[in-house]
């Protein structure tokens, strides 16, 4: 059966009654959710992370549940992982998470913007960031060549400071 | 200096000198800092961590060149304990893995441990009430080492930390108390929630979730965006003193009010510590918070604060086994401990400095 608003696949079908007429609905995942029908909990993975996931979208809303797959394209860090383990992966997840971050830093701090002591400006860093994030990935997919490349970048900048 | 060196010495800390040293043990400002171009330890690969303990001691070196650095992965359990035990290192440190480290400063004043939550947690201590003085102190150690190494920060959200409870000041700003007087009186519960009420954490002697002992508290602030280290130090230095004066007002009640149960207490609290042929780690604080508030209140006339202050760090048990130089069980450390404080309180107030 297709969807009624779309030519997806329907997924969901509902029976209403209103006014004493029966009304049925098939809609997509899509379109069901647009039209703010809750969607059934997809089967349990009794994995405990898939639970604590699944736990923390329950209780810190739809905004998370887009935010939870997001990633820092340095760290790799998910979103969500974030919310299960209380600790960030690297500076750069400060400006990845935004979104998420500043409602709470707002809840615990009761401010979202810094006042106090300015640390030095070091422009060259967040690019070594980036490059010892690619290095990473060039040693985990046994790209020596690559890896021996960014090291040789990222040296000679270290020297300098 | 080496480990060894540490047992025949005390942290400055311990002093009981400066301003409110009755009551306030010592002030204590943390920072924690990040270095900008690698990710935070709990990403950071071994190899990385490594690379960020080498630039850490080569900052240390040149920032504070009389400061020793120890390797805390390739330490005995033992010496992290004793570490843990002086208030040096965190026990997050001790029991983390992979490279990390610790460089403390001579009189045990500074301590910067590499590698723990944030890469770089740097610590100052004075004994007293003297936040400023610390603040300047570990200010100008931030500095030092900031020639050195490039730090997370963003104008916006200020120096940037691995949890987000740290991001801004990244600044911990603390006192630790002793509150004998507030707790027999039972107020202690009503002082802990009233500085819950402005923000400021209360926890034990040994940090977070650790029971307060020896009735010692540390009150420090947690919220660390938006406002400025000196506003979060003036914070301090305005409610402070409030407590010390429930205190005062405590410990003068008990005096007025109990004398003679008061100094029946403390003499006999006393006369154990001196006495005793086998003691826990539990009734040693017990008795030597007794001893010590009779020391302030003029009833104890032989012995000084200093020794007291040290005997609450050197009755524990990493630096009864250090002293012994080897693994005890429990009861041959309540034995060693009984016969450490007998020894000292023979000395009495001939081993002061």
């Amino acid at each position: 059966m297709t969807c009624q608003r779309c030519q997806d696949e329907a997924v969901v079908h509902l029976t209403e009654l209103v006014d004493g007429r029966r009304r049925e609905r098939h809609l997509c995942a899509g379109c069901a959710r647009k039209a703010g029908l809750v969607l059934p909990e997809a089967p349990a993975d009794l994995g405990l992370d898939a639970v604590l996931t699944s736990l923390i979208k329950k209780h810190v809303g739809e905004l998370v549940g887009e935010l939870a797959e997001s990633s820092c394209p340095d760290c790799r860090l998910r979103y969500v992982d974030f919310r299960t383990s209380g600790r960030l992966g690297c500076p750069h997840d400060y400006r990845a998470f935004r979104e998420g971050l500043l409602p709470m830093l707002q809840r615990f701090h009761g401010a979202t913007r810094h006042v106090g002591k300015r640390a030095r400006v070091r422009p060259g860093a967040a690019l070594r960031l980036r490059l010892r994030s690619r290095l990473r990935q060039a040693v985990a997919r046994e790209d020596y060549e690559e890896a021996a490349r960014l090291r040789d970048q990222i040296r000679p900048k270290d020297q300098n400071e | 200096m080496t480990l060894d060196d540490l047992t025949r010495t005390s942290g400055e800390w311990l002093r009981g000198t400066g301003p409110e040293s009755d009551i306030v043990m010592c002030s204590r400002i943390r920072l924690a800092r990040n270095l900008a171009d690698f990710p935070f330890t709990n990403r950071a690969s071994r190899g990385e961590k490594a690379e960020i303990e080498a630039q850490a001691r080569a900052a240390v070196a040149s920032a504070e060149p009389e400061a020793s650095f120890f390797d805390v992965n390739a330490m005995p359990n033992l010496d992290r304990q004793f570490l843990v035990e002086r208030q040096i290192i965190s026990r997050e440190l001790a029991g983390g893995e992979g490279p990390r480290a610790v460089a403390v400063s001579p009189r045990e004043n500074a301590s910067i441990m590499v590698n723990e939550e944030d890469h770089l947690r740097i610590q100052y201590m004075l004994s007293g009430f003297r936040l400023h003085e610390v603040w300047e102190e570990i200010n100008a150690l931030d500095d030092r080492l900031e020639e050195h190494v490039a730090y997370a920060y963003s104008p916006s959200l200020g120096y940037l930390t691995a949890c987000p409870t740290n991001v801004g000041t990244g600044i911990r700003v603390g006192v630790m108390l002793h509150l004998p007087g507030i707790v027999a009186n039972k107020g202690i519960d009503k002082v802990f929630r009233a500085l819950q009420k402005i923000n400021l954490a209360v926890r034990g002697l040994y940090g977070e979730g650790s029971q307060a002992f020896g009735d010692f508290y540390q009150v420090s602030n947690h919220q660390t965006l938006g406002k400025s280290e000196e506003e979060i130090i003036r914070m301090l230095t305005d409610v402070v003193p409030q407590v010390l004066q429930f205190e005062r007002q405590a410990r003068q009640e008990l005096v007025t009010g109990r004398r003679q149960h008061l100094h029946d207490q403390v003499s006999r609290a006393y006369g154990v510590l001196k006495t005793a042929q086998t003691i826990s780690s539990e009734e040693t604080m017990l008795l030597l918070s007794s001893v010590r508030m009779g020391i302030n209140l003029g009833l104890i006339d032989d012995l000084s604060i200093a020794t007291v202050n040290e005997l609450f760090i050197q009755t524990q048990p990493a630096f009864l086994q250090k002293l012994r130089g080897g693994e005890l069980g429990v009861e041959e450390r309540n034995v060693a401990r009984a016969s450490y404080l007998r020894a000292r309180l023979a000395e009495g107030r001939g081993d002061d400095e």
